[in-house]
């Protein structure tokens, strides 16, 4: 909760994800151009380009693909969360490999002298109304359009400037840019090489962050249509100083945190700019949001004084040694932690 | 995530997800087939 103001708030955890992102980029393209060499060595310019153009493209693909794919892995299994802090940096080094690849087909056009218009070439083309043959410049323009968008409004002054509530919204498009992108590579490269393994490939990866989304999706949807109070687990099953998230039948989600023998519930939601509260940690006794650190009080959901803010709590009980949680907010700011025995009970 | 995003969220990827699988089969189906490999000369 610092009043002071720095551009990028680094520390050792997204340094450490930084280095192995970029790592896992030199090292995949890397490979690419050296196997792609190897195989089919380039004898000229626009040959070694146009291996440059494929490496960056299929590198961009694979990192917007597990971006999709972190947020439900990570509703699935906790131990995924530690990708889910930093994906912003990963967001922004995908629209900057997605660039190096959009600048590529430039300099394969410009080096054989071919440069055409672009905006005429987008605007005047007679094939938009074909299917195969569309033209997949414009899809790949329209994907890149939009990770600029998301990456040059990635930083926390956009998230404030616009509103958590506009800044997620906007930052859904992230969805509309992948379908785009799959479409560009079925009606480019697909149709280009025939080759079995791209449409494997393509497909795979699309299958598999629609199957990851739906399978996040069908665990919540389980855990809804529990009973009034909603199980949570036995007390040990959450992680000391950690929390659990439930989802409730109206779809809000609730994180029930334990600091040793101490049980509460609060919304998921933190007041600050609505990051994730439940993939937090109870530091210094105070549950702290991930995001920017922000604290409350795990007994009630207020700050610590001299800070205002206040999180809805929810009614908590142990019942034949499982933990419940009754779906219905109490008031920000209302007592509702429970003190377990010494037992457990 | 609120849950107004999270209602938008689940409307919105199950519809683009069956958009992109209808036009990802179609460009497989409409693909041009597999080149055949060069013939060779028979031998002599």
């Amino acid at each position: 909760m610092s009043v002071g103001f720095q551009a990028v708030q680094w520390n050792r955890r997204k340094l450490v994800y930084d280095a192995i992102l970029l790592a896992g980029v030199v090292l995949f393209i890397g490979a690419f151009m050296t196997i792609g060499a190897l195989r089919k060595p380039p004898a000229d310019m626009p040959a070694w380009i146009n291996l440059r153009i494929k490496a960056f493209g299929a590198c961009a693909f694979t990192m917007l693909t597990i971006i999709l794919m972190i947020g439900p892995l990570a509703r699935l299994d906790r131990r995924f969360l530690p990708l889910l802090y930093n994906r912003r940096h990963f967001g922004v080094l995908t629209f900057l490999v997605a660039l190096v690849h959009a600048y590529s087909v430039v300099d394969w056009f410009a080096t054989q002298g071919v440069m055409g218009d672009l905006v005429s070439e987008m605007t005047g083309s007679p094939n938009y109304g074909k299917f195969i043959g569309f033209p997949i410049k414009a899809l790949g323009l329209t994907g890149l359009s939009i990770l600029f968008l998301l990456a040059a409004t990635s930083h926390d002054f956009w998230l404030a400037f616009l509103t958590p509530r506009a800044w997620k919204a906007l930052h859904m498009a992230l969805y509309l840019a992948y379908g785009v992108l799959v479409m560009h590579v079925a009606l480019g490269v697909m149709q280009e090489d025939r080759r079995a393994f791209i449409p494997l490939l393509l497909g795979g990866s699309f299958a598999l962050v629609t199957l990851l989304h739906l399978a996040a999706a069908w665990r919540e949807r389980e855990t809804a249509q529990d009973g009034e109070w909603l199980a949570v687990g036995p007390p040990e099953q959450i992680p000391d100083q950690c929390a659990r998230i439930v989802a409730a039948p109206n779809g809000e989600r609730i994180a029930v945190f334990r600091d040793g023998r101490q049980i509460g519930a609060l919304t998921n939601v933190c007041a600050h700019q609505n990051g994730p509260i439940g993939e937090g940690r109870i530091i210094n006794g105070c549950v702290t949001c991930p995001w920017h650190s922000y604290e409350y009080r795990l007994t009630d959901g207020c700050a610590p004084p001299p800070f205002t803010e206040k999180l809805a709590t929810y009614r908590v009980r142990l019942r034949d040694g499982i933990v419940e949680v009754d779906p219905n907010a109490l008031p920000p700011g209302t007592p509702a932690a429970i003190m377990l025995a010494a037992n457990g009970e | 995530m609120t849950r107004g995003h999270r209602t938008v969220h689940r409307m919105l990827w199950p519809a683009l997800a069956l958009i992109v699988g209808f036009g990802f089969t179609m460009a497989l189906i409409l693909r041009p087939p597999p080149e055949p490999p060069a013939a060779t000369e028979p031998r002599r």
